[in-house]
């Protein structure tokens, strides 16, 4: 029997890390990214990562990647610059039922969200505006990781298995009698028993190119930086009540955003509003970032499955596999959740 | 000889320094005099400080630059706040200045030995790479790489600032105060047009400020006027009009889909969030630079970091200079600082031949200044701040002759070496833009009344390309009354007056020193819709 041929669209994390798992047990893989890699969602993103989620599927994932984060990175010698110095979600009142109802579902898998009062949040981040939230859910073994190195790095072990990475190099599903022939780039046809469609905002128009409806709806962000401060704030904070996050990078500037909002069109142009919103939420949160510079702006765009969660799995063509739909937290679940498609096609 | 004191000049032959109230100001607990009205910077460079802050990561001096904001290289925590421009604030009597970079502080940096030892130890990149094998080395290298990380400390005290905000509807905004920005503002504004115009600095009139020099070009355009009487006219015509609001210390930092947000200084901090029919981005040029051994080194200047210093706060920058280029900045430049009392050692000119104006280089020579031309630069020498330079002659393939080597000792260069458009906002508006080396880099596809690709965004001098004050005076005004015609002003006179500015603009660059620019234009010029 000849190898099994794959091909991936997409370089992303999610893509990467499914080409690497199929890599790693003797698959050919081309991985094929419209752009260059950290041009989607895994480049643009402030790398919280958390298993605080309100879905046993969600946390599952989100739980093996944080242990595959360690592992590949071991695995493919490359520093992620991961911190695991926690993730702190703080919401008020009225969202207290979600807070709780994740922390109680994280307790059925062993893993314990500790619920600080506010001297406890204060031990943790000491500048913290105690006023500003009624509540703190804390993930000590969440944190906060850089992207690039993630992507470098899984794209550096992909290679080492003799993965191909095709940058700028657009790709459409080729579809014959049901079942997938390959893809189609710009300098021909690349043949593939299976098509992995890992291309984030863009894979609803991947999955129409493969004759599948797809309909994850397309998010856009944005993110700004500040100039960069030493080490101030251990913890990642998201704060549920307002959609508004914050951390600081490992090159010390204080990276955070507010929460997308719903586009119809992808563009990436930054917007006023978000801006504006996210000053205010950081410096009543944290009162003396007051004086503090935004270094850039810049905004990501990534997709959401229809029913709030990732579409992963094989579809009606035979070959065509969804693995998008990861919402914010393409980082949180995308390790694992490239693994588990490896899996699934490997078994086929 | 210009008398001196406090590392302040007292007389000059052009300008007048009227400086402020004595006040003490801290730095690193140290008192030191200044003035009000001065920078801290300014003050700072006055009584003798040349370490400003040290680099991230190799620990390199860091020192005066640019001192119009944009380097960050005087960086220092102000009364517990971290990260001041320095350059950009002034001195308040008893105000608590420190280094924030460095061990103890920057000036002297037992961290500085990383520069030695880093790249032996460290190569570029490689702390991805290195100790990647188990958990617990991952875990220590990101612990202790995150010390060494971030460049002010934790702020200290909550910024008293008061904030505001403000929203503002115009129908013509010019962003930028200086000649092309002024001229564009004056002319929308005399069609009846609303005007606002913004500027980063506390003055209007941009570079011109520092020219002390006298203009060229047309008579109608204001030749032989000097430059800083060329501001004050301009300023004069602009508050002259009742429609136009003039904002200082006001910095637009971001165009989005036709509002603007900037942020304007003052008691109350204010978020501006405006609305303008048309916009107009005058928003000027930097300073290249070159590449050279220890080009960080305190002491290695642009051309208008020495001016602002000697024309704006009358500080002496020097001793005894080296001047990197022969155009025309260079060589007025070299005029100023012997105005000012300052030696200049020589200017070196990569060509074979003087770049600037004939009369600036005869001014220059008379004054026994000498011209390398096709030499450079090779190394600036010195450990915390230049002490001396070594420069080389070129053979044809631009490369250094061996052999050629000569030393001066001097205690700042300066860099004159030619001019960037600031075209940041352009291009984050979406405008197409094009990189041309004839203008200077990359600069807006525009019609011929300058209007770029995105419909009623409009640019003026230097940041399309680089000029003279005289063409981005008439750049401004093309733009500022194609800007009032479309908003429904000024009509058959208006667009007379338009057909005739451009034609003038075009007669101006017809001259011998604007055929590069004529013909970098011609690659970014588009058809436009006609008003």
């Amino acid at each position: 029997m000849s190898e099994l041929k794959v091909a991936v669209i997409g370089g992303g994390i999610a893509g990467l890390s499914a080409a690497y798992f199929l890599a790693k047990s003797g698959a050919e893989v081309e991985v094929f990214e419209q752009r260059y890699l950290l041009y989607g969602a895994s480049g643009r993103n402030s790398g919280g990562l958390t298993v605080q989620f309100n879905d046993e599927e969600l946390i599952k994932l989100a739980l093996r990647s944080l242990d595959l984060y360690d592992e590949l990175q071991s695995e493919v010698k490359f520093n992620f610059l991961l911190r695991k110095d926690g993730y702190l979600k703080i919401a008020n009142k009225n969202d207290e039922a979600k807070l709780e109802s994740e922390a109680s579902l994280l307790k059925k898998f062993g893993v314990k969200i500790e619920i600080l009062n506010q001297n406890e949040v204060k031990e943790l981040v000491p500048d913290i505006n105690t006023k500003a939230f009624d509540l703190a859910y804390y993930f000590s073994k969440g944190g906060t990781v850089f992207p690039w190195p993630v992507i470098w790095g899984l794209a550096r072990g992909c290679k080492a298995l003799g993965v191909k990475v095709y940058d700028y190099t657009p790709a459409t599903v080729v579809v014959e009698n049901g079942s997938v022939k390959g893809v189609q780039t710009l300098d021909g046809l690349h043949k593939a028993d299976f098509v992995i469609n890992a291309a984030g905002a863009w894979s609803n128009e991947v999955s129409k190119s493969a004759g599948v409806e797809l309909d994850n709806k397309i998010f856009k962000e944005n993110i700004c930086v500040t100039e960069s401060l030493r080490p101030y704030l251990d913890p990642y904070i998201f704060d549920v009540s307002n959609n508004a996050y914050l951390s600081q990078s490992m090159r010390g500037e204080i990276v955070g955003g507010v929460v997308g909002r719903e586009i119809d069109q992808i563009d990436k142009k930054g917007e006023l509003d978000p801006l504006i919103r996210y000053a205010k939420f950081a410096t009543n949160l944290i009162p003396k970032l007051k004086g503090l510079s935004v270094l850039r702006q810049w905004v990501g765009v990534y997709d959401l499955g229809k029913n709030g969660k990732p579409v992963i799995g094989f579809t009606k063509v035979k070959g065509f596999v969804q693995l998008n739909g990861f919402g914010r937290h393409g980082m949180s679940l995308g390790l694992a959740a490239g693994e588990k498609v490896a899996e699934m096609v490997l078994k086929k | 000889m210009v008398k001196t004191e406090m590392g302040r000049l007292q007389e000059h032959p052009i300008l007048e320094f009227k400086r402020g109230k004595e006040v003490t100001i801290y730095f690193n607990g140290k008192p030191i005099k200044a003035f009000e009205g001065e920078t801290v910077a300014a003050a700072l460079y006055a009584a003798g400080v040349r370490v400003f802050s040290r680099s991230f990561k190799w620990h390199r001096p860091r020192g005066f630059f640019c001192a119009i904001g944009k380097c960050s290289a005087c960086m220092m925590e102000v009364d517990g706040i971290p990260n001041v421009r320095t350059c950009k604030v002034y001195v308040r009597d008893g105000m608590q200045v420190k280094t924030q970079s460095g061990m103890p502080e920057a000036e002297n940096d037992v961290l500085s030995i990383l520069d030695d030892v880093m790249d032996t130890v460290f190569p570029h990149g490689s702390h991805y790479l290195k100790f990647t094998t188990s958990k617990n080395a991952r875990r220590f290298i990101v612990n202790q790489l995150r010390k060494f990380t971030g460049f002010g400390y934790p702020p200290k005290a909550v910024y008293q600032g008061k904030a505001g905000y403000e929203e503002i509807e115009t129908e013509v905004l010019v962003i930028g105060g200086g000649p092309g920005g002024m001229s564009a503002a004056i002319n929308a504004a005399k069609y009846g047009a609303k005007v606002l115009i913004l500027d980063e600095n506390p003055f209007l009139g941009g570079q011109l400020v520092k020219q002390t020099h006298r203009f060229f070009g047309s008579a109608k355009e204001r030749a032989g006027t000097r430059g800083i009487k060329i501001a004050e006219i301009l300023e004069g015509e602009l508050r002259s009009f009742k429609n136009v609001d003039v904002r200082l210390e006001t910095r637009a930092f971001g165009i989005y889909n036709g509002e603007v947000g900037a942020h304007q200084k003052g008691e109350v901090d204010k978020l501006l969030r405006i609305k303008a029919k048309k916009i107009i981005v005058a928003t000027g040029a930097y300073e290249r630079t070159l590449v050279f051994e220890n080009n960080d080194l305190p002491g290695v200047y642009g051309a208008g970091g020495v001016q602002t210093l000697m024309n704006v706060y009358g500080i002496k920058p020097g001793n005894r200079g080296l001047i990197v280029g022969s155009g025309n900045v260079g060589l007025i430049l070299t005029y100023q600082l012997m105005q000012a009392g300052v030696e200049v050692a020589a200017i070196v000119e990569a060509l074979p031949t003087i770049g600037g104006y004939f009369v600036h280089a005869a001014k220059v020579s008379r004054l026994g200044v000498p011209i390398y031309t096709r030499h450079t630069i090779l190394k600036a020498l010195g450990k915390k701040c230049v002490e001396g330079a070594i420069i080389a002659k070129l053979d044809e393939r631009w490369n250094p002759i061996p052999g050629t080597e000569k030393k001066f000792d001097c205690d700042f260069i300066c860099v004159a070496v030619g001019l960037s458009p600031a075209h940041e906002l352009l291009y984050q508006a979406g405008c197409e833009m094009k990189f041309i080396p004839e203008l200077g880099g990359l600069v807006p596809l525009r019609t011929k009344y300058n209007e770029t690709t995105v419909p009623g965004l409009y640019t003026a001098g230097d940041v399309d390309g680089i000029e003279e004050a005289t063409a981005a005076i008439m750049e401004g005004r093309i733009c500022g009354i194609h800007a009032a015609i479309s908003l429904g002003y000024g009509g058959k006179e208006a667009e007379k007056e338009l057909e005739e500015a451009v034609k003038e603009l075009d007669e101006f660059r017809a001259g011998p020193f604007g055929q590069k620019v004529v013909v970098g234009i011609k690659k970014c010029l588009v058809e436009g819709v006609k008003v």
